[in-house]
């Protein structure tokens, strides 16, 4: 009823002509929106200018702010150069200058680019608060370097797939909610620090190295996987290494199928945190941020994977481990040519279980046509005894 | 009806063990005497109660049995959704559960019952074949060991059933494929055990192995405990459950899981001999068969008396 009422009274406020002042109807509305839609637009110009955290001191968003700013290759492909200053601003290098790491940009407008950036150049504004000498990553680079995967910036063939410090360190954008730091913080450390920005800016970087925020073991398997379980990939190395002599690991192509068959692999499958992936066997555990990027094939003495150190990398984990047992594979499959006792076996168990089957239902149906030739039913009352309907007084006449 | 020699040894032995007087062991032979010869006659003519007439197993055993059923389907129901994870049936499972981590403690408790009941069994068969050798009652016949007979037996009722044969043989309390079911139970849960304890202590059976074959037992362990899973699931639902409860006559089911007691009919039919020692040691049982038989006109007219004119 309340209802039927509001309707009825809203009804005539709208549809009473006499009413309506066209002005007020009409004209006001339509100004009010032009008037916010260039507030809008107004907005929009002027955001990224007035967002962005970091000073273009060089000018590089002269041209590097069009989002048209792209080029087709000789391949075909497209390839941007938009910078969205808002976004970089948010990214890990946000404080870094854009020629700190494009060292080879002399002049404005620069020249076409034959040289990628690498990650073992030194920073010229960024300086390390420990030592005072200039910031970079030459440490961990020249660790990378040593590794099965270290590779230049600029290769081609094979060795173009191996994985670049960027393959891994996709360095998702810092979501600006995560992690606020709280307020009693905040405002201790700004009474002599001064600036909040600083402080917020601090805490996180510190809390988020002490929450160890890494990848999920099943999202390090799929990195690892992205490259090595690539049918593609692993053949043409396969290839490479056959045609150069080169020594190639026994489960080199067969990684992470095996992996994946692997009791660690199934449990990581399930979402269990705790088992192995990966990196916790071939990677030194004593170091981890340092040995992460020094992977070596399980042939090199340095590598925990290789025989002699097998022991102590299960240990890690197994505490009662010996001998025997870093004798398991780890990597185990059933493949014809690589685990042949278990493809043998499972074909036995194969035949076993289908000619039990075929046995048992063929002796369950010759039983079921001579019980019913000799006069048992399918009788649902007076239980097992079942011929007590018939009671075979043919058979007594017959006698 | 004649007996046959083997028969006849089973009977002399029953006589022996339950020390049965001259007169009560004529009163026997002569009733088996004035049976029919053929045995079909017999089993379709008793009354049976289908709850069950005679004495099979006891109440252990009837316990084990229940215990290993829940544990079985238990943990084959938690076993199953862990294997097939990716199914699309298994995750509701899991969730209903409480998750795939509530899945496994789940079926690794149950395992623990399962591995208790098969430790309550075995020392109930070995203080059961303990006590009948201090009574003097010990025989292997009546248990369930196979024998060369189960082979013949296997052979004879297979003949029987394509029309090539008049009787069933002569089976004794276990019959063949009573034999096959609990062998077949007893090794897949052995293999289930032993292949689960290796996931759980790897450690542990790679220590007692030779260095060259702790991989390959863990190997064959990985791979038998869902083989031999999946096969003892398929015979119990093939041919455990055809034989309890879907073989025509056994339809709906066969109570002697509960009862412990088995019907007159079907001791007759796949059990004869056990019927037999049933006969020698209960004159309550000859009593019956007697008058059951009597009154279908069974029973051949001759007293004794007469036959020792005769």
């Amino acid at each position: 009823m309340i209802y039927n009422q509001y309707t009825q009274s809203l009804l005539k406020y709208f549809f009473d002509l006499s009413r309506i002042n066209i002005i007020k109807v009409c004209v006001l509305p339509v100004l009010l929106h032009l008037i916010g839609i260039s507030i809008i637009f107004f907005l929009l110009l002027i955001t990224p200018i007035a967002f962005a955290n970091f000073d273009d001191d060089e000018g590089c968003l002269i041209c590097h702010s069009y989002p048209r700013m792209t080029r087709v290759t000789e391949d075909g492909a497209v390839r941007s150069y938009y910078v969205i200053p808002e976004v970089y601003a948010n990214t890990v290098h946000r404080n870094v200058p854009c020629r700190d790491c494009h060292t080879y940009i002399k002049e404005l407008p620069h020249k076409p680019v034959k040289e990628g950036v690498t990650c073992n150049t030194e920073c010229h504004s960024i300086k390390n608060p420990a030592t005072g000498q200039p910031f970079s990553h030459k440490t961990i680079y020249d660790t990378y370097m040593q590794s099965i995967h270290g590779r230049n910036k600029i290769v081609d063939g094979v060795e173009s797939d191996k994985p670049y410090c960027v393959t891994c360190h996709t360095n998702p954008l810092y979501d600006p909610n995560e992690e606020t730091p709280p307020e009693h913080v905040v405002g201790r450390c700004v009474l002599c620090h001064e600036s909040e920005k600083f402080v917020t800016q601090w805490y996180k970087h510190t809390s988020r190295r002490i929450r160890d925020v890494k990848r999920s073991p099943q999202r390090i398997v799929e990195l690892c996987a992205s490259c090595h379980d690539d049918p593609k990939l692993v053949k043409r190395h396969v290839e490479h290494a056959e045609k150069e002599g080169l020594e190639i690991g026994a489960k080199f192509s067969i990684a992470v199928k095996s992996y994946n068959d692997s009791f660690h692999g199934k449990l990581t499958n399930y979402g269990y945190e705790n088992a192995a992936n990966c990196l916790d066997c071939h990677v030194e555990q004593d170091n981890f941020y340092k040995s992460v990027h020094e992977i070596r094939p399980s042939r090199d003495p340095l590598s925990p994977v290789h025989k002699d150190n097998k022991v102590n990398t299960c240990k890690k984990c197994h505490i009662y481990a010996d001998a025997n047992y870093a004798q398991l594979d780890a990597h185990p499959t059933a493949m014809p040519g690589q685990g042949d006792f278990r493809h043998i076996a499972e074909q036995i168990y194969n035949i076993i279980s289908v000619v039990t089957i075929i046995g048992l239902v063929g002796l369950s149906l010759i039983e079921t046509f001579a019980r019913r030739r000799d006069g048992a039913a399918f009788q649902l009352k007076g239980g097992t005894s079942w011929r007590r309907k018939i009671k075979s007084n043919v058979d007594i006449e017959k006698n | 009806m004649k007996l046959t020699e083997e028969a006849r040894s089973i009977l002399e032995t029953s006589y022996k063990h339950n020390r049965i007087g001259d007169t009560e062991r004529q009163e026997i032979e002569f009733l088996i005497e004035s049976l029919p010869e053929d045995r079909k006659l017999i089993y379709k003519n008793v009354d049976s109660n289908p709850i069950g007439d005679l004495e099979r197993y006891s109440i252990h055993i009837r316990l084990q049995h229940m215990l290993t059923f829940v544990t079985f389907l238990t943990l084959a129901f938690t076993g199953l959704p862990i294997l097939f994870l990716h199914a699309f049936w298994a995750e509701p499972f899991n969730i209903l559960l409480g998750g795939i981590e509530i899945t496994r403690i789940i079926h690794r408790t149950i395992a623990m019952i399962m591995i208790f009941t098969m430790v309550y069994h075995i020392f109930t068969i070995i203080f059961g074949a303990m006590l009948t050798i201090k009574q003097r009652r010990f025989d292997v016949r009546r248990t369930i060991l196979p024998l060369m007979k189960d082979f013949y037996d296997f052979r004879d009722d297979i003949l029987y059933f394509a029309g090539k044969k008049e009787q069933r043989p002569e089976m004794d309390k276990f019959m063949y494929k009573q034999k096959i079911h609990y062998f077949a139970a007893g090794f897949g849960n052995t293999v289930m055990i032993v292949s689960g304890s290796a996931f759980l202590f790897p450690e542990f059976w790679a220590s007692i192995l030779p260095e060259s074959y702790a991989s390959y037992f863990q190997e064959l362990m990985r791979l038998s405990h869902p083989h031999e899973a999946l096969l003892a699931l398929l015979v119990i639902a093939f041919w455990h459950w055809y034989n309890v409860h879907l073989a025509p006559g056994r339809f709906p089911m066969q109570w002697t899981f509960l009862s412990g007691k088995i019907t007159r009919e079907h001791q007759i039919e796949e059990h004869f001999l056990e019927y037999l020692r049933n006969l020698v040691e209960s004159p309550e049982e000859r009593e019956q068969l007697r008058e059951m038989m009597n009154r279908k006109g069974l029973l051949q007219t001759s007293t004794p008396g007469e036959e020792t004119t005769a």
